[in-house]
């Protein structure tokens, strides 16, 4: 029964750790982020499957998305949650000033944002690899 | 014998040589942004189609001080923004952080447990020009935050938080004391190591990040001078020469860690940490930005 349960946990874990893994910039280059992030053609568990792999990836490389004090990160663990209690909404609380503020979002809308914005994080890494030369006076930049 | 020597003098020049281009691309970076700077604000009229497309003509030549140069930059937008700049000179009158550089100097003297000073790291206070370093060591960019907090630590002392506090106060000391003795920025790149980083950090100083895609670029280079609801944008040349400084908006003194973390934020980013790689780079590169001109801290800022 232990050497059962040690097995699954193993199994759990590497599926776990290989699915977060799979993202790669390359990867990202290729996806189209309005197909990948739509809630109704992937459901909600498929949409935050995707953020969960992409925002690991924008995290390693400095690049997680904050929109009014809420990370990406936290946008994908609370829909998550709110998803298994099988809620309508999400209810993401963040601080301001020293003070917990609260914002309530469709738990469809939740997901699109966790997922649109992992992806994008990690998007415009790539996109930045072309462009940054170009705001440089003296280099890209021409005046 | 004669050949030894010849060898010798022959690897010490090459060795100099090296050494002088380990800085070669940033100087070719500090000069263009220099000359861009001060294109852009030779005559904001004049230039009002090339630079300042959304801007009144009225605006420009009313608001608008011409002929800037180099070492006026240091006053951030108030080099350029007439207003602002009355407004600072009123200000600076009665500077509210007088108490913040005695609370530093006292700091700086006082002992720690072990009996040694902030002396025994920095026997001159007058270093704030002379930090982000390359550590060779340690194969990495050391602020003048992480310095302290490297003197602390060395000292038995636990460390400060980066961004405010006992921090800033330290920080104002040395900025007072560094412009009062007609101080100015000096910023090295030594090594290849340094190049690097030094690289790294322009890099992510021109890079588009965040929700809403804005590079610091987007605002202190190609957005300087340019107006975000009644304020106008600072310039990259010369932000580090008067930090820490004190903001209205913080009703208190902080460090250019804080005012970064500041910018990560607005550029729809979770912040990176003071201390981080990313954060370090980036001030080496900023810092390196604004050689020869004055230090001019502490400042006050809106």
């Amino acid at each position: 029964m232990k050497t059962y349960t040690l097995t699954r946990i193993i199994l759990v874990a590497g599926l776990g750790l290989s699915s977060l893994s799979a993202a790669t910039l390359a990867d990202a280059a290729k996806i189209d982020v309005a197909t990948v992030c739509d809630v109704k053609a992937n459901g909600i568990d498929g949409v935050l499957k995707t953020a969960a792999e992409y925002n690991a990836l924008a995290r390693k490389l400095g690049v997680e998305f904050k929109r009014k004090g809420i990370t990406t990160s936290q946008y994908i663990t609370d829909t998550e949650t709110a998803a298994k209690a099988k809620a309508r909404e999400v209810t993401l609380k963040y601080k301001k000033k020293g003070k917990v503020k609260k914002h309530t979002f469709a738990l469809n809308y939740a997901a699109w944002r966790a997922c649109h914005f992992a992806v994008r994080a990690v998007q415009q890494v790539n996109e930045a690899e072309k462009t940054w030369r170009l705001a440089v006076p003296g280099d890209g930049f021409k005046f | 014998m004669k050949a030894v020597k010849i060898t010798v003098a022959a690897l010490l020049m090459v060795s100099l040589a090296s050494a002088a281009s380990f800085n070669t691309q940033a100087e070719k970076d500090r000069k263009a942004l220099i000359a861009y700077m001060e294109k852009k604000f030779a005559d904001p009229v004049k230039n009002k189609n090339q630079f300042f497309p959304y801007s009144t003509d009225e605006e420009l030549s009313k608001r608008f001080k011409k002929g800037i140069k180099r070492d006026d930059f240091r006053l951030g937008s108030y080099a350029y923004d007439k207003g602002g700049k009355s407004q600072y000179d009123e200000v600076m009158e009665m500077p509210p952080f007088e108490d913040n550089i005695d609370a530093g100097k006292a700091l700086y003297e006082k002992k720690f447990a072990n009996g040694k000073t902030f002396k025994s790291c920095f026997p001159d206070p007058a270093i704030a020009g002379e930090y982000p370093k390359f550590d060779d060591k340690k194969s990495a960019v050391v602020t003048l935050s992480m310095a302290i907090n490297d003197c602390l630590k060395t000292n038995g002392e636990k460390p400060w938080k980066m961004k405010k506090g006992k921090m800033a106060d330290l920080e104002a000391y040395f900025a007072s004391a560094s412009t009062e003795a007609g101080k100015k920025v000096h910023i090295v790149i030594q090594s290849e190591a340094a190049a690097k980083a030094y690289e790294a950090g322009k890099k992510a100083y021109y890079s588009q990040r965040g929700y809403l895609k804005l590079s610091c670029a987007t605002c202190h280079v190609q957005g300087t001078g340019k107006r975000v609801r009644n304020e106008y944008m600072s310039p990259l040349l010369g932000h580090t020469t008067h930090f820490p400084v004190y903001r209205l908006k913080w009703q208190g003194l902080g460090t250019l860690e804080r005012r970064i973390e500041g910018c990560n934020k607005d550029e729809g980013e979770n912040p990176h940490k003071p201390g981080s790689a990313w954060m370090s780079n980036v001030l080496y590169f900023m810092a390196y930005m604004s050689n020869e001109m004055p230090v001019d801290g502490p400042a006050i800022r809106k």
